[in-house]
């Protein structure tokens, strides 16, 4: 029997499609609570590949990108409490925000040395928070609730959605021309800006993208939370959380942050009747020893001792 | 417009905060001048000063002033260990840090800030906690000045003043500045790199950790594992202030801070004054990197 | 760090990508399975016993909210017990015990929204109760309306959640937020008018709507508020904003927010200011306020939904045409006592144990286990129980239960407002010891 010819992708890529396509093929037959555990395993899975486009691609290790979820479910919160717009609309907003954002402070934020990005990136989730809590429009301390309804299978749709757009840009941006690029600033910015590579240009667009990702996933936390409060918007712990995630997964790779989310999630969902941070502990012990000893993360690990995956994991 | 008696005492207590806020910095200031790495779990360390204190006023009726020193020698061990745990790895006998070894510090400090300060908060739950010591105040004209911060105060820039006279004018100090500055010279001078970054990494936890003692007096009921949070970033922002590597540079960026913070929210609000304090980190950042301090 | 992805050359030998095809399909097999045998095995799952109501709940036994989480579970299992002990709930001639079904929520919200699902389609609860905070019972509200399951939120008091949105099935059983102050503010009004007013308050949305409505009130009363200032969670120093309230003239402090900030604005009030009357949100009823501070707590006032030496009581019902329902509030807290080694319930407990109780009757007046008659039951009861009494508008917002403000006095604590409920008077000024 003759097949059509397959365009001529990576097997990695193929796999996380078909599990993508039968996931969302299934999703009206699972059960809702299940679907809801779902839904918020793709939520980290998505905030892991935003933040894999800034801090996995060039290494520059942006730890308030939490900011960028803050200002997505904000802009769902308001426009959804105060003009009514469908929460799709509060997502695709949200993102949007988020990039012009992400756009202006790149534009400032990344002319600094490494260091010093992480430092002022640490920074801008305490001083947005600051700032939402003085704005009686966002709900000032009070926050805002919304009017929306339970609608897990909506929920689900859309991060699908998300994710499956930030997996495509991440392998057509490794694989493109821009590929070359990037691993050249990740090892080494001076010299690869000394061999023509437009760095600058090329960090603002990846920062601008993992903002709007992380903007457009801060929509749907909201639109999942059915409101948002500042203390939980610019919850720190959701940064730390996606930095673990991807060191975990195998920064920079496509499969990574989805490993990493399953890894981060799933236990801690599990570990619902023991006390709350010992999940943290143990990834805590993890991310110490991947960074040290295991720089490539499970993605990494892998292809280092099993020959065979290595041309098919990435 | 504030009264003028309100603003002068807010800038009174501007001014001790400051000092507090300069001594848990001016470790930080340490390890960055010698190791040129940040240590992502800084926090975490003030964190474990502060609960030193507390246990050794718990259950030996120490005061928070007396565990300072204590707590300074537990930070010199636990900086010898971090030393080798962390850095040496990256530092051996290199001229200086590469870019791929400040974001692995970057990433593995980070760990290890989600490891220790959780593993506090199950061992110590995260019930807010603090030393019930309070020497009374004292008056300076209109002032009514707590003397617990002014204790406290003195005996921070006490601690940043040693750590200068140190560093100028013992032999060690200044193998230890002339390694911050250039390695293969040091070693050209019979000095063992490896110690010399052992020993100022360790100075550095030092007076970390007997910051966080002297910090408790400020949180009567503010100590908890998840404190280090605030004072991490707090903490870099003051050392980016004054300049990082410059001895009196968390002096000059801690003040600044709490000046702000506190003078600040007589006019804007505390939270637009705090976020201001922090936002100050991004123009010194591109127009003055090299800090305030010249 | 990580190895870079080697891009494709060229078409890809047959060999390998089949290779990687078959991973691919393997695992989407897989994950039917998977998918397949958790469908079949909840859809085969038989219906819970007759004779008993299942209520699900999440509750923060860990996290920022485990002290008042844990309590307030404690509260409603106290209240389950004196249920099945007393004659159980009746309805349509069968007589019902109550099964709790409740799981950590550990405080995330994340956590409601998957797990009241959960309680629902897997635990086949009946009848749900609230988490406790506003915040989480914000997030649990839809589900409710969403399963079709009658919700009593005993923990999150911010009128937005009733106000902002059209909750169809949540009903609450404690005082709104907007009240907490709005004793303190009658009582200096009808005692000392002349006093000017200092607000200090958390930024969080309960301590930021208590605060704001009690500015509201004051000043629809006539009463001058100089100062008004919100500080962030987490807030280490409020030596400026306490100098700025004391330079501003004022006499008396309202606001604060949780336990922590309480804490910290008495100590710091220590070396700053001595008002003539203090007010401070939730710190003030917890028993190692006074244990912390000491002297320094003597004549501090604050809000409480709810203390043991409360006069509701069948006596008061009756005098007042109201239905009385469940235990006394001195048998409550003898019942809790013996449940949990002798400790005292704090009004958290009560505030849970009570919608507990609501809810038993709510099922025994409408006669009935559907949602709509025991919602509409729930519309149409003013009763009382040992947590005060009960009766909702029709957003489910509570208008019945009043707010009591306490004090103490020589290290203990008495209730002094309103007068119906008192055990003391109000001991003005304050003064520091």
């Amino acid at each position: 029997m003759k097949i059509p010819k397959l365009p001529a992708i990576g097997p990695t890529l193929w796999g996380i499609g078909v599990f993508l396509l039968v996931l969302g093929g299934l999703a009206p037959w699972i059960p809702r609570f299940t679907l809801t555990i779902l839904v918020n395993l793709l939520i980290f899975a998505a905030l892991a590949y935003s933040l894999n486009f800034i801090t996995g691609l060039t290494g520059y290790v942006n730890f308030g990108h939490v900011v960028f979820m803050a200002v997505g479910a904000y802009t769902l919160g308001y426009t959804v409490g105060t003009i009514r717009l469908h929460p799709l609309g509060g997502v695709a907003l949200g993102g949007l925000v988020a990039l012009v954002l992400a756009l202006g402070l790149g534009a400032v934020t990344l002319r600094f040395r490494g260091v010093y990005f992480a430092i002022a990136s640490l920074v801008t989730p305490l001083a947005g928070l600051n700032i939402v809590l003085v704005l009686p429009a966002l709900g000032g301390g009070q926050g805002i609730f919304l009017n929306i309804g339970f609608d897990p299978l909506s929920w689900f749709y859309t991060i699908w959605a998300i994710i499956a757009a930030e997996v495509g840009l991440t392998y057509w941006i490794t694989h493109g021309r821009l590929g070359y690029g990037i691993r050249a600033i990740k090892s080494d910015e001076d010299a690869a800006k000394s061999l023509g590579v437009n760095a600058p240009r090329l960090k603002l667009f990846l920062f601008a993208l993992s903002g709007l990702f992380a903007g457009a996933t801060g929509g749907v936390y909201a639109w999942t939370t059915s409101g948002i409060i500042p203390e939980a918007a610019f919850d720190l712990t959701f940064s730390l959380r996606m930095l673990a995630m991807i060191v975990i997964g195998g920064m920079g790779t496509l499969l990574g942050p989805l490993i990493g989310a399953i890894a981060v999630y799933l236990p801690s969902r599990f570990f619902l009747t023991i006390f709350i941070g010992t999940e943290s502990i143990i990834i805590g012990l993890v991310v110490i020893l991947i960074a040290l000893f295991v720089p490539g993360g499970i993605v990494g690990t892998l292809r280092k001792y099993v020959p065979e995956l290595r041309r098919i994991l990435e | 417009m504030p009264a003028l008696e309100v603003l002068v005492t807010d800038l009174a207590f501007g001014l001790l905060l400051g000092c507090v806020f300069a001594v848990i910095a001016h470790g930080l200031n340490l390890i960055w001048g010698v190791a040129k790495i940040v240590n992502v779990a800084h926090g975490v360390f003030i964190m474990l000063g502060a609960y030193g204190a507390y246990f050794l006023n718990l259950y030996l009726g120490i005061n928070p002033l007396l565990s300072a020193p204590v707590d300074a020698a537990i930070g010199l061990a636990v900086g010898v260990g971090f030393y080798f745990g962390f850095l040496h790895r990256e530092l051996r006998g290199k001229e200086s840090i590469a870019q791929q070894s400040e974001m692995v510090t970057l990433v593995a400090t980070f760990g290890l800030a989600l490891f220790i300060s959780n593993l506090a908060l199950r061992l110590w739950t995260g019930n807010f906690v603090g030393i019930p010591w309070s020497p009374g105040s004292i008056f300076v004209g209109f002032l009514q000045l707590p003397l617990g911060a002014l204790y406290v105060a003195i005996a921070s820039v006490a601690i940043i003043a040693l750590t200068h006279i140190f560093l100028s004018r013992t032999y060690l100090g200044n193998a230890i500045r002339a390694y911050s500055q250039d390695i293969p010279a040091t070693q050209l001078m019979g000095i063992n790199p490896t110690f010399v970054a052992a020993v100022g990494t360790a100075l550095g936890f030092s007076v970390t950790m007997a910051g966080g003692a002297l910090l408790s007096v400020w949180l009567p009921v503010g100590i908890n594992p998840g404190m280090g949070a605030l004072y991490a970033p707090i903490s870099f922002v003051i050392v980016v202030l004054g300049g990082p590597g410059k001895m009196w540079g968390s002096l000059v960026g801690g003040i600044s801070l709490a000046v702000i913070i506190d003078v600040g929210q007589a006019f804007v609000g505390t939270s637009l004054a705090t976020a201001i304090a922090f936002l100050t980190l991004i123009p010194i950042l591109l127009f003055r990197p090299e800090g305030i301090l010249r | 760090m990580s190895q870079p992805a080697e891009p494709e050359t060229g078409t890809p030998s047959a060999p390998k990508t089949g290779r990687g095809k078959l991973i691919a399909i393997v695992v989407a097999v897989l994950v039917l399975v998977a998918v397949g045998a958790a469908a079949v095995y909840y859809l085969t799952q038989p219906p819970g016993p007759t004779g008993t109501i299942k209520v699900g709940f999440t509750i923060s036994l860990t996290g920022r909210y485990n002290v008042e989480g844990t309590n307030s579970r404690n509260g409603i299992m106290t209240a389950a017990n004196w249920i099945n002990s007393h004659g159980g709930i009746k309805a349509q001639g069968t007589v019902y015990n109550i099964s709790l079904v409740f799981y950590d929520d550990q405080s995330i919200p994340g956590n409601v929204n998957t797990l009241y699902p959960q309680i629902v389609e897997q635990d086949k609860a009946q009848f749900l109760l609230a988490p406790y905070s506003t915040l989480l019972t914000g997030t649990a509200a839809p589900i409710a309306d969403n399963y079709d399951r009658v919700m009593l939120s005993h923990g999150g008091a911010a009128d937005t959640i009733w106000t902002q949105t059209t909750r169809r099935n949540l009903v609450e059983v404690l005082s709104p937020a907007s009240v907490y102050l709005k004793g303190a503010v009658e009582w200096i009004h009808t005692n000392h008018a002349a006093d000017k007013i200092a607000v200090l308050h958390e930024s969080d949305p309960f301590s930021t709507l208590a605060a704001d409505s009690a500015i509201s009130y004051a000043q629809s009363l006539g009463l001058n508020v100089v100062y008004n200032q919100s500080y962030p969670t987490g807030a280490t120093d409020l030596s400026p904003q306490l100098n700025a309230a004391m330079a501003a003239g004022a006499d008396d402090l309202l606001g604060g927010g949780h336990f922590n900030d309480g804490l910290l604005i008495m100590n710091q009030l220590k070396t700053i200011w001595t008002p003539k009357f203090v007010s401070l949100l939730v710190a003030v009823t917890e028993p190692s306020f006074q244990a912390q501070l000491q002297a320094t707590a003597n004549n501090v006032t604050g809000p409480s939904q709810w203390e043991s030496a409360v006069a509701y009581g069948p006596t008061l019902a009756q005098s007042l045409g109201l239905p009385w329902y469940g235990p006394t509030p001195t048998e409550f807290t003898q019942l809790y006592g013996s449940l949990n080694a002798g400790a005292s319930p704090s009004y958290h407990s009560a505030e849970a144990g009570g919608a507990l109780l609501v809810l038993a009757q709510a099922i025994g007046r409408a006669n009935s286990l559907n949602t709509t008659d025991v919602r509409a039951a729930l519309g149409n009861m003013h009763i009382m129980n040992f947590f005060g009494q009960f009766q909702i508008a029709a957003s489910g917002l509570q208008i019945a239960h009043s707010m009591i403000v306490v004090q103490w006095q020589a290290g203990a604590l008495k209730i002094v407002y309103p007068a119906d409920v008192a055990q003391a008077s109000v001991q003005y000024p304050y003064t520091g010891s």
